[in-house]
């Protein structure tokens, strides 16, 4: 019995010390393709149906914790700061019979929509917040996407450190869910810039890192395989799944 | 199970081994894909984990329902990693909060790189392991379940109320305190008790909480994710039953290394087990 265990306690010592190197050439890409099946299966069994739970004001958190990266350091957008954003028009273009411009005033014309959610980030914490807003799908309505729209590109403002512009994407029905916003204000101010304001995508069917901070225009397009790295979005890009209902 | 040279054994004991067909190829087949499965899901888990190293017992994050936090402190100079279960802090450098990053260091790290999948940090490889794995597991036990139905073979590893007089004297029986186990056809009592927490109890509450951490599930079934106490309780209710998991591995791994490793594994392979019928039962 003894000479079986120090047999086996050998074996997983061999085990652990090669297992790195096994890990190393497992995860470095060559199995992607292959996990990724898991993703379609995510998201055509999960989706994006029913409501995101609403929460109370007593459940809101007056310090809202940042996700992603702080403030942009972009020079378009400290003007805009400076300007304390009255310059601010956000774009709508692309595969739309009406594309449009909308300042901020404008937006905040159009009917608005208030809701407490919590926030869930991909690293697994959550936090529950008031935001408010236009929803997308009011937005969408005013500048009709033609038939061959499938998605919607929001384009942002800020690289990152090695210069790799933000963007990120949901489909239409993503976008068209009443409580995906494009949020102006949270906790009844306007979002500051660390929170992703002036104008950022709130969509509490998703992780947080759909909640694409800092859009500065917005592109309906049928394909986003030729824009930034192909993926739909600044953190798909870095190998995170378009799909963040899970 | 004493071994002893094939001569030495009387022609009647010779009767008494006799192979049996023990594992439908259902279940061989499941078995060692949940074996695969559950190893991935537990170091991609513990990757993932890493990402927001603590867990509180509530729906949002809230530090004043802390749990567990794994973290690191001290100077720069001299960090250390400390671990904080229900308010108490243990020192735990080099294996929990300050750890190897699996690049040849020791960094910030909850749960050293020899334990994550992959090694070094990376959450998005780490999830999409785990979500793949996820799958495999539930798609692996479906089948098991499917199958055990058709055949009709889950019966005889379920545990039944007939069983439950026969449970405490066969753990006296494990504990040496009785000489001879009750008696019991292909699997003692314990054995179904462990099977049908792990196959019928631990399995679908070890997926079914994962799932309630996502935002997608949370909007579709909200009753799920508020069973286990909101999102972030789901957190922790998921960690425990992995825990569990781990807890039977450990038990299911020295029973099958104490009662014949090669035959049980040679089982576990091919289907056929060579019994030996237990002369110290009385039937």
């Amino acid at each position: 019995m003894r000479r079986r265990l120090f047999l086996a306690s050998s074996l997983a010592a061999v085990g652990l010390a090669g297992c790195a190197n096994v890990k190393a050439a497992l995860t470095g890409g060559t199995f992607d393709g292959v996990l990724d099946t898991a993703q379609a299966l995510d998201e055509r069994v999960i989706g994006t149906r029913g409501a995101a739970r609403l929460y109370t004001p007593a459940d809101v958190e007056r310090t809202f914790r940042v996700n992603g990266l702080d403030t942009p350091s972009d020079a378009t957008y400290d003007a805009l700061v400076a300007d304390d954003f009255h310059r601010y028009t956000l774009a709508v273009s692309g595969a739309v019979e009406r594309p449009d411009r909308f300042t901020l005033a404008a937006l905040r014309a159009l009917p608005q929509r208030a809701q407490i959610t919590r926030f869930d980030c991909v690293e697994g914490w959550s936090a529950i917040g008031r935001w408010s807003g236009v929803p997308l799908g009011t937005l969408l309505a005013l500048v009709r996407p033609k038939p061959e729209a499938r998605y919607v590109v929001f384009r942002c403002f800020d690289r990152d450190p090695q210069g790799t512009p933000f963007y990120g994407s949901l489909d239409l029905q993503q976008a068209a869910h009443p409580q995906t916003l494009l949020a102006l204000d949270l906790n009844d101010r306007p979002i500051d810039a660390d929170h992703g304001g002036p104008v950022r995508v709130r969509i509490p069917t998703q992780l947080g890192y759909k909640n694409t901070k800092w859009v500065q225009r917005i592109e309906v397009v049928a394909s986003f395989a030729q824009i930034g790295g192909g993926h739909g979005g600044y953190w798909e890009d870095q190998g995170y799944a378009w799909y963040a209902g899970i | 199970m004493i071994r002893r040279p094939r001569s030495d054994v009387p022609p009647d004991v010779m009767e008494r081994h006799r192979r049996v067909y023990r594992h439908s190829l259902a279940a061989r087949i499941t078995h060692w894909l949940w074996a695969l499965a559950i190893l991935v899901l537990v170091m991609s888990g513990l990757q993932i984990f890493n990402a927001a190293p603590y867990l509180d017992a509530s729906d949002k994050s809230d530090p004043s329902a802390r749990v567990l936090a794994i973290g690191a402190a001290g100077s720069d100079a001299a960090p250390v990693g400390v671990t904080t279960i229900f308010g108490r802090s243990f020192v735990t450098t080099g294996l929990l909060g300050f750890t190897d990053d699996g690049l040849g260091e020791r960094a910030p790290r909850a749960f050293p790189a020899w334990l994550t999948l992959p090694g070094p940090q990376n959450l998005a490889e780490g999830r999409r392991w785990h979500f793949f794995f996820g799958w495999v597991l539930a798609l692996a036990a479906l089948g098991y379940g499917i199958a055990g139905l058709v055949r009709g073979d889950l019966r005889k590893l379920v545990l039944r109320p007939s069983d439950l007089p026969a449970l405490w004297p066969m753990q006296l029986y494990y504990l040496r305190l009785r000489k001879r186990p009750p008696p019991y056809e292909e699997y003692n009592p314990l054995q179904k008790a462990a099977y049908t927490l792990v196959l019928f109890v631990l399995f679908p509450l070890v997926i079914v909480s994962g799932l309630a951490l996502a935002p997608g599930v949370d909007s579709i079934a909200p009753w799920l994710t508020q069973l286990f106490g909101g999102r972030q309780f789901a957190r922790l209710w998921h960690f425990v039953f992995m825990a569990l998991l781990i807890g039977y591995f450990a038990v299911h791994l020295l029973l099958v290394l104490s009662t014949g490793a090669w035959n049980n594994v040679r089982a576990m392979v091919t289907g056929w087990y060579t019994s030996t019928a237990h002369p110290e039962i009385e039937r």
